[in-house]
């Protein structure tokens, strides 16, 4: 997996659930940093990221997230 | 439809229509159904409030009289019912699933009774979408000890018990269509309570959309089709009656399907029309002298071939019917016909049709263009009541005066206050009437139930008619309230199917003698303009009221002293009402 290019879409898909063109991710970026990343569109996040990187997350992963740092080690880990 | 297309969609929505507040009590989550909701309410113009009550806690929402449910005042209230809720009563239960089912829908049922005694809101019941652990496989349905089992016995027990002023949405029968496989997503149902897949979420919201239609007068009452490679085959002015593809066998098979499911539609109450650009010698052929062809001339309320253009057909048959566009559905195989129809007149609905005649049944299906709150008598008689009125129409030509005809016809009318029996068709004609209604006030059965119960304060009437040449069934119903020394017009509403027949004349001699008797000096109306009822504009003018006030939007109040009130002269013999009420 292209470590760059994944950073960049998975930035893509948060501005789009976020509906936010100025959001730039971190690995310690968390919910409490981006505006309307709550129950709701953390599920939103899940499923986009799923269609967008066309993985299917299981439902410890999901729990397990605590981060964007952490999905992109997952990505990571299902995309190699 | 894609969900976050829908999500972008809702937040871009501004519609400019009518307003519907819309309560959902769940089992599941609704946050996701929210967006999904709002966009789809406004694809129809209507701008959708909604209240979301408390996760899983139906039973203490509509139990207290305060809560915000009924704050909220809502038009409906959505009962989402998930079997999935139900998984943990059912495992510590060994009662099997006939005797579970029957509490479940029990409990479920005392909740309806509990809206009901604080609120007149439509109730909208989901079925369960059944879930898919078949304990003994192929042997489950028959053995009856599982989820899936109660499941399908608690939504047979939900049909059965619905009625009145409680609706089904059959979310089972769409999951199933869809496929439960698909519909179930066990991850979302962990993570968030969610009721289904993201996927199937769009069908679901739209499925709550459509089961409201009924009560916002959103009703399917005509399909009007074009005949050639629509009903059958080919052309039948270039193949003639032996070219044509209809009937057993291959291509024919197809159209002939089609035709099983209009004449299914007319046996369910809509109306059928052709519009065909045909010679009406030649279109007529086939109905008359085609041994397969499921459908008869007899079956269609209007026939319109000629070689006009298709939007002159839809008017015509629009005047034929007294039915709005908005109304009608337009069915024609070919693509640039249903372009013009979409571009000329907007309101009618105009379905993509497949390429594969085949699968025309099938896509019309899965648009469920005909919701209905209910089917009434009224519902099977209507065709057979648009047949005997073309044979009115054309007996008035025969006659030198008004008076003449209508007296020729021995016209049987009934004025009677709200009765239980005839409830469910008032409230019907409430929902369904845009044209001849005075306020366009939609009451539910609920509503109309508390004005028939409210002795005191109004009386609510309907009016039947009937001739020599068949039961018009209930045509109008007024609601007339007692304010101080004024009769009130709450609402007024007659059906189109009897115009010029002297309905509202007898209406409005009944209401005058009415406010004479209890000793009201003056009958107060309003007319409240809508896109579809400027025919009652002057409404009140006819019977000599006076305008008192008028506003910005159109409407307008008027008075009538009723001393001074001159009875109208009708053609009609009077009959008592059904249930012994005044």
């Amino acid at each position: 997996m292209d470590e760059a290019a994944a950073r960049l879409q998975l930035q893509e898909v948060m501005r789009d659930v976020f509906s936010d063109s100025s959001i730039e991710i971190f690995d310690e970026m968390t919910a409490a940093d981006v505006t309307g990343w709550d129950s709701l569109n953390h599920i939103n996040l899940v499923i986009a990221v799923e269609r967008s990187f066309g993985v299917r997350l299981t439902t410890k992963d999901v729990a397990a997230l605590r981060n964007v740092g952490g999905m992109l080690a997952l990505l990571r880990a299902k995309l190699t | 439809m894609d969900y976050f297309a829908l999500v972008k969609e809702a937040k871009l929505a501004a519609p400019q229509g009518a307003k519907f507040r819309l309560a959902l009590l769940a089992e599941c989550s609704t946050q996701h159904l929210a967006p999904a909701l709002k966009a789809l309410f406004a694809r129809e113009g209507v701008a959708v409030e909604l209240y979301e009550g408390p996760y899983g806690a139906i039973r203490q929402e509509t139990l207290d009289p305060k809560s915000g449910l009924y704050a909220f005042k809502p038009d409906a209230i959505a009962i989402l019912s998930d079997a999935r809720a139900l998984r943990e009563r059912f495992s510590r239960d060994d009662k099997g699933a006939e005797a579970f089912a029957a509490g479940a829908a029990g409990d479920m049922i005392s909740v309806w009774r509990a809206i009901e005694s604080r609120s007149a809101a439509v109730i909208l019941q989901a079925t369960l979408p059944v879930p898919y652990e078949r304990l003994f496989g192929n042997f489950d349905e028959k053995a009856a000890r599982s989820l899936p089992a109660a499941a399908r016995r608690i939504n047979r027990a939900l049909v059965d018990a619905s009625g009145g002023n409680v609706r089904i949405c059959d979310l089972d029968s769409l999951a199933s269509y869809l496929g439960l496989g698909r519909w179930f997503d066990q991850k979302l149902w962990a993570l968030a309570k969610a009721p289904c897949s993201f996927e199937c979420l769009p069908l679901l919201a739209r499925a709550l959309v459509d089961a409201t239609r009924p009560q916002r007068g959103r009703a399917v009452k005509c399909v009007v089709t074009d005949l050639d490679n629509t009903l059958w085959g080919g052309t039948i002015g270039d193949d003639g009656l032996e070219g044509i593809k209809l009937g057993h066998g291959d291509e024919g098979e197809a159209y002939l399907e089609l035709q099983r499911f209009l004449l299914a539609l007319k046996q369910r109450g809509i109306l059928l029309a052709v519009c065909s650009r045909n010679d009406e010698k030649t279109a007529l052929e086939p109905f008359e002298k085609h041994p397969e062809m499921a459908l008869k001339r007899s079956d269609f309320a209007a026939f319109v071939a000629n070689w006009t253009s298709k939007a002159e057909g839809l008017k015509a048959i629009r005047e034929a019917l007294n039915i709005g566009f908005d109304s009608m559905v337009f069915l024609d195989d070919d693509a640039f016909e249903r372009n013009l129809i979409r571009a000329a007149l907007p309101e009618v609905a105009v379905p993509e049709l497949p390429e594969d005649a085949a699968d025309f049944v099938k896509a019309l299906c899965e648009l469920n263009l005909f919701e209905a709150g209910s089917f009434t008598e009224e519902d099977r008689a209507r065709a057979g009541q648009y047949a005997a009125q073309e044979v009115r129409r054309s007996k008035q030509a025969a006659f030198t005066s008004p008076e003449g005809y209508l007296r020729s016809l021995n016209m049987k009318i009934t004025v009677a206050r709200f009765d239980a029996f005839h409830l469910p068709r008032v409230a019907q004609l409430t929902s369904r009437s845009n044209q001849f209604n005075l306020t366009t006030k939609r009451y539910a059965e609920g509503e109309c139930a508390a004005f028939m119960k409210d002795e005191a304060g109004c009386y609510p009437f309907y009016v039947t008619l009937k001739d020599d040449l068949g039961d018009s069934g209930l045509v109008a119903a007024a609601i007339l309230l007692y304010k101080g020394d004024a009769l009130e017009i709450d609402q007024w509403l007659m059906s189109c199917r009897v115009l010029m027949r002297g309905v509202e004349e007898h209406m409005m001699n009944f209401a005058v003698a009415l406010a004479k008797a209890k000793g009201l000096k003056t009958i107060k109306g309003r007319y409240v303009p809508t896109a579809k009822n400027g025919m009652v504009r002057d409404f009140f003018g006819r019977f000599g009221f006076v305008k008192t006030a008028e506003r910005p939007d159109g409407s307008a109040d008027w008075s009538l002293d009723a001393a001074r009130y001159e009875p109208k002269p009708v053609y009609f013999a009077e009959q008592a009402g059904a249930a012994g009420h005044g």
